[in-house]
């Protein structure tokens, strides 16, 4: 029952989404799912931390009709992502393309995580250490005679 | 080592990240015009003021120019329409308008009302031009310098202060 009553609230909220995006699909569906996938990645400057498939702001529906005329006139993904930077700059793009001055952000998730596991590393083992270190009685307390 | 060493130098290096970033926050310069230093897009748009004539970009190139993009629909233009006014009475740049996604009748009424700081007003009905300029919303203004070269960008209100202390000194540095 419950899982029905999801399956209905989903609908409802599907029925939303694609209201956003009152434009009719383009006749070749393989284009059609590029127009998809490309307003998916383009962010809404006007209203940030949207992209561009999501909001109904007069900015996105202005770039969603730029990608579906580029990509109706054969235009590649990179061409309209070019495009796109060459005039709004990088931040348009969600996904941050590989650069020299963009490693740090794909770099530092695995940093962090190396940074971490050699703390734990740290802790574990000086744990270790000290247990085997304690020649106590269970209950006494530990160090101590 | 001090075992309040470590999760201290952390915490001062997150501080540092924040106050980074706090400083660069998003309503000072989201986004930084990939424009400028490049030649300022080319358009050729209906005339707003004449009937059948065209505004051409290549018309102003040779002066210093400030190229803004408004609308009636907009509120903050209306808060910025006095000081294009005094602009164009400096005489130091020709005021450009670009009027952006907006309707002509009210657009011309704007311009009866509130008078008119424009030197020519294209009109960008479908907001292609816009795109061209990287504009995302209105007003927005480019100072364009004599070779066509976008020197500056301003999203949002010019205020009479932002026009004195960093866009003048740009037009006077130059013209010196």
């Amino acid at each position: 029952m419950r899982f029905i009553a999801a399956l209905a609230v989903m609908a409802l909220y599907s029925a939303g989404a694609h209201a956003i995006d009152p434009a009719p699909p383009l006749a070749d569906p393989l284009q059609q799912q590029r127009y998809l996938e490309l307003i998916h990645e383009l962010r809404c400057l006007k209203c940030q931390g949207e992209t561009v498939a999501d909001t109904q702001a007069m900015f996105a529906a202005d770039i969603r009709r730029q990608v579906r005329e580029m990509v109706q006139a054969g235009k590649s993904n990179t061409e309209v992502q070019e495009y796109m930077v060459d005039r709004y700059g990088e931040v348009i793009l969600l996904k941050p393309r590989w650069s020299l001055a963009n490693a740090w952000l794909w770099l530092a998730p695995g940093v962090f995580l190396l940074g971490g596991a050699g703390i734990a590393w740290r802790i574990l083992r000086q744990r270790r250490a000290l247990l085997a270190g304690d020649t106590s009685e269970v209950g006494e307390e530990p160090g101590r005679s | 080592m001090n075992r309040f060493a470590l999760p201290l130098l952390a915490f001062a290096l997150l501080v540092v990240v924040f106050g980074v970033s706090l400083k660069r926050a998003p309503e000072k310069q989201f986004v930084k015009s990939a424009l400028i230093g490049k030649l300022a897009p080319e358009f050729s748009l209906p005339d707003l003021l004449t009937e059948g004539a065209t505004v051409k970009s290549a018309t102003f190139k040779g002066h210093w120019y400030l190229l803004n993009v408004w609308g009636t629909w907009c509120v903050e233009c209306r808060a910025e329409h006095q000081t294009l006014l005094d602009i164009q009475q400096g005489g130091k740049v020709a005021v450009v308008g670009l009027n952006y996604k907006d309707d002509d009748t009210a657009a011309r009424q704007w311009l009866t009302e509130l008078g008119n700081p424009y030197t020519a007003v294209a009109v960008d009905r479908e907001g292609r031009a816009a795109i061209d300029y990287g504009v995302y919303g209105a007003p927005e203004s480019f100072l364009v310098n004599p070779q066509g070269v976008i020197v500056h960008k301003v999203v949002g209100v010019i205020t009479p202060d932002s026009w004195r202390s960093t866009m003048l000194p740009l037009i006077d540095g130059v013209s010196k």
